[in-house]
């Protein structure tokens, strides 16, 4: 599903700076993958070059055995609104919208049908939770409501490639529990690919498999075995190991 | 929802982020709107009306709609800035350029129409107020009337359909996709300071010096070799003035702790030096705008009011009259019976003086010489001092007119020389008098009566008459002037009626200089406006964390009146001292004074701009205000 191949990144500033080197990375059809490391480890740059919007210096990104980065304009603006969806940590929705055309934009953007926008649309809602605000407007709803609204616009269009950067990271522990299972249903339901960065252990322990990045270099990965439980352990080890203690892993950063 | 639905909400939904580049719109669609109803004003299209007039008022039209152009173009690219995110965000979603385009296109469309009918409508609803101003600038006989402008609202609509038309898609092209993490990251990212070097902040202030000193300095036509050099020197010296000399100075404010941490001081540097990239450019074309609104205005004005004081000067009477050369005797003696008539007719009291001007020959010249007692009756008529002249001195009386010749002034001529008698005495000239009642362009001396006797056969000798009319208005007069002018053209002025013609003259290009003038100064404040407002996001983002730490509305207030200050008042004063520096100068150019004239036109200015700050001040801060609490 994705793979990518000896990607690096620099950027190039005064001082130019090596957040990324080398990382290879293969992600299965259906897979739920979480990205984990130390603050300024380079988790942000990585889904960003994965996600289209920044590209690496050098090496190659494949999704679904294409280079979106190698496609002409159209082709991209398409390969996006079909393969790819993004859940930022700030949400990213449009204020001049309401709840519903937020989530409906990126149908819009493909032209569909009004008619089966809506249907789309109430449909995630309800699994999500969000039928009671759907028309109202982004200001007046709150953190954890416009997360899950980021998320219904992220997978309304069933893109095959799910990208999440701190889907939890202003949430409280119910809330981002919602939200993780939320995830994990859809990843189950649509066999959509999830990968998600995190810094809450609780969160990655949903994942079927956790990478760890130190210094924009792969580190080590952990999957998980047959109780999410070990697992939670196992990351909580890892991260100790790592260096730092936990509590590093609960800043709220992009 | 489609596409368009789309692009509607995003406007009707946003309104305060599009409300600034919709109002300077509207702004200058009511500015067109308003010169088109004036110049189609069925009064000026009745043939008769100068058709000098009436080129020089397409000519502004062009202007003017050129003007909007660009500044329609800057306020929409200024404005798509701001929305970077948003795009970003489209793009991300999978929205493809040409969608993007279309939705811009789209909007874009709509604010123009809605801001070419909203022009036209304001324009309509002050246009009574306008053709009143009109009038009495222009001072036409006829007044002009409200009427229906069809013709103007036709033009302007159509005009403006067409430029917002073609912005749409100038637009769409400059939207060109940058790479979509600076889009995302956009209002985020930092603008930073322009880069500032000593050398180039040295040259600033020694452009700024040396043109200044020379447009100074330099007098009479040399201001028009002068004056080209000079605008471009000054205006590169003002462009590195706010993108390096400022930048260096706020960055050594930064440097200096004592200075930058104290207080508030902190906040309000670190701002600005923050948004300098973007200021230093609305700084530079406001100032250079303004700049140009008030060298054109006050020049105008002073133009005005140099040659309706030429005039008032050179006539002391209320009528002269001067035959030519070739006319004889009962031709003069019927225009002065033909004026004198007039006066009757007219009910009017009228002192009446003539004189023989004779003219001596001294060194191979000719020079106008008078008795005291022929100047002393003409300076009793125009109500001015009398002279008292010896025996053994003459006077030597200077014109202030003569001062715009090349060469010599009469006066130092006339002092060099010697009046010869007949007797083969000499007179000696004592002292110099300014004095305009006897048409003397090139000087003359006035000699005692028994010695004016003894000066021989002059070699020519010129008539003048002039009559003073006692207790007659303005309008009286005007009238006389007018039949008189009509029966004797030429060789009889009438002071007053010169004035008012020239006036009438100079009324449309007045109008129109003053219009495109404010036109400019208008649109700087908008620039100013956008500037300010489309920081005004992160500066409630800004102040909202800040008022958590503890900043009392106070503080607040403080640091954002000096903040808004600067940024209003900064380009402006740098433009009043321009526009002091341009008309000095064309004072020189005439040798004319225009203080007052000058300070009228730029301390208008001044307080326009006073009133718009504290105007903008009030908005801005209670939009600050209510977003903390
Ligand atoms: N535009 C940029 N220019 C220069 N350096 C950058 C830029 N963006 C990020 N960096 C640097 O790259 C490194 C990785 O940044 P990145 O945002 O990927 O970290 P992160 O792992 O997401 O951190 P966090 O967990 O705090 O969000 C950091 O050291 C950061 O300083
Ligand atoms: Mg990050």
């Amino acid at each position: 599903m994705l793979q990518l191949k000896k990607v690096s990144k620099i950027y190039e500033g005064k001082v130019a700076y090596r957040a990324l080197t080398d990382i290879d990375l293969d992600v299965e059809s259906g897979e739920f993958v979480a990205i984990m490391g130390p603050s300024g480890s380079g988790k942000t740059t990585l889904l960003n070059i994965i996600s289209t919007i920044d590209s690496p210096t050098t090496g190659e990104v494949k999704i679904d055995e294409k280079n979106p980065h190698q496609l002409k304009k159209n082709e991209l603006a398409k390969f996006r609104r079909n393969e790819l969806g993004f859940i930022f940590q700030d949400f990213n929705l449009l204020h001049t919208l309401t709840v519903e055309e937020n989530i409906v934009l990126p149908m819009t953007l493909d032209g569909k049908r009004v008619k089966e926008m809506k249907k789309k649309a109430a449909e995630i809602a309800m699994t999500l939770g969000i039928s009671p605000i759907l028309s109202k407007r982004t200001f007046e709803i709150s953190g954890g409501q416009a997360q899950r609204v980021a998320i219904a616009r992220a997978m309304i269009h069933q893109p095959k490639l799910l990208l999440a950067d701190e889907p939890t990271g202003n949430l409280d522990s119910k809330s981002s529990k919602d939200v993780m299972e939320m995830l994990v249903n859809i990843n189950k339901q649509e066999k959509t690919s999830l990968l998600m960065v995190t810094h809450d252990p609780q969160a990655a322990s949903y994942s079927d498999r956790v990478i760890f990045i130190r210094d924009g270099k792969l580190h080590s990965e952990i999957y998980c075995g047959e109780s999410r439980q070990a697992f939670f352990q196992k990351i909580m080890d890892m991260l100790s190991l790592m260096g730092g203690d936990s509590s590093d892993y609960s800043s709220i950063r992009v | 929802m489609t596409i368009r639905q789309f692009a509607f909400k995003n406007v009707f939904r946003n309104k305060r982020l599009y409300i600034a580049y919709f109002l300077s719109s509207l702004f200058t669609v009511m500015i067109f709107f308003t010169f088109a109803l004036f110049a189609f004003h069925p009064t000026f299209s009745a043939e008769g009306f100068n058709q000098y007039a009436m080129f020089g008022m397409a000519v502004a039209g062009g202007i003017i709609y050129i003007f909007s152009f660009f500044f329609v173009l800057y306020s929409m690219s200024s404005f798509l800035q701001s929305r970077k995110k948003e795009f970003g965000l489209l793009i991300l979603l999978g929205a493809s350029d040409r969608q993007i385009r279309r939705m811009v296109f789209m909007e874009n469309l709509l604010i123009g129409f809605l801001a070419t009918i909203g022009g036209i409508a304001t324009g309509i609803l002050f246009s009574k107020a306008i053709l009143l101003i009109a009038e009495n600038i222009l001072i036409i006989e006829e007044s002009l009337p409200f009427y229906f402008p069809t013709m103007a609202i036709a033009v302007t609509f159509i005009s403006f359909i067409l430029l917002f038309l073609c912005i749409s898609f100038f637009v769409a092209f400059i939207l060109r996709t940058k790479k979509l993490i600076e889009l995302i990251k956009g209002d985020k990212q930092s603008k930073g300071e322009p880069k500032a070097s000593i050398i180039l902040s040295i040259i600033a202030t020694i452009l700024l010096a040396a043109g200044y000193i020379t447009a100074l300095q330099v007098e009479g036509l040399d201001v028009l070799a002068a004056m080209i050099p000079v605008i471009l020197v000054v205006t590169i010296g003002t462009y590195l003035l706010f993108t390096q000399l400022s930048v260096y100075i706020l960055r050594y404010l930064r440097r200096n702790k004592l200075i930058f941490w104290r207080k508030t001081n902190m906040v309000l540097f670190s701002d600005l030096s923050f948004r300098m990239k973007d200021n230093a450019r609305t700084f530079f074309m406001v100032a250079i705008i303004s700049t140009v609104a008030f060298s054109a205005i006050g020049t105008l004005y002073g133009l005005q009011s140099y040659l309706t004081k030429g005039v008032k000067d050179a006539h002391p009477f209320t009528i002269t009259y001067q035959p030519w050369d070739g006319d004889n005797e009962e031709e003069v003696n019927q225009d002065i019976e033909t004026i004198n008539k007039i006066i009757e007719t007219g009910n009017l009291n009228a002192k009446m003086e003539s004189v023989e001007l004779n003219y001596f020959n001294i060194e191979d010249d000719n020079y106008l010489i008078v008795s005291a007692t022929d100047f002393n009756r003409f300076a009793m008529l125009a109500d001015e001092n009398t002279v008292q002249v010896e025996p053994d001195e003459a006077i030597v009386v200077e014109q202030s007119q003569a001062a715009l010749m090349q060469g010599k002034k009469a006066s130092e001529i006339l002092m060099g020389l010697n009046v010869p008698l007949t007797d083969g005495q000499k007179i000696q000239p004592s002292t110099v008098i300014q004095s305009e009642v006897l048409p003397a362009f090139y000087g003359m001396y006035i000699v005692n009566d028994d010695k004016f006797n003894q000066l021989g056969e002059p070699e020519r000798t010129d008539y003048t008459v002039a009559w003073q009319v006692q207790n007659a208005n303005t309008d009286q007069i005007i009238e006389l002037g007018r039949k008189i002018s009509d029966q004797i053209a030429y060789r009889a002025v009438v002071a007053e009626y010169t004035i008012f013609e020239i006036n009438r003259g100079y009324g449309p290009i007045l109008f129109i200089g003053l219009f495109i003038g404010i036109a400019f100064f208008v649109s700087a404040g908008s620039f100013l406006y956008f500037r300010l407002f489309s920081d005004l996001d992160a500066d409630k983002q800004k102040f909202r964390s800040i008022s958590k730490i503890g900043l009392s509305i106070g503080e607040l207030k403080k640091i954002v009146n000096r903040q808004i200050a600067l940024l209003f008042m900064s380009p402006i004063i740098v433009a009043l001292l321009h526009g002091t520096v341009a008309l000095t100068a064309l004072s020189n150019f005439f040798n004319y004074n225009l203080t007052l004239e000058a300070s009228i036109v730029l301390g208008s200015f001044a307080l326009i701009q006073i009133i718009y700050f504290l105007i903008v001040r009030f908005f801005y801060i209670k939009q600050l205000i209510k977003s903390i609490s």
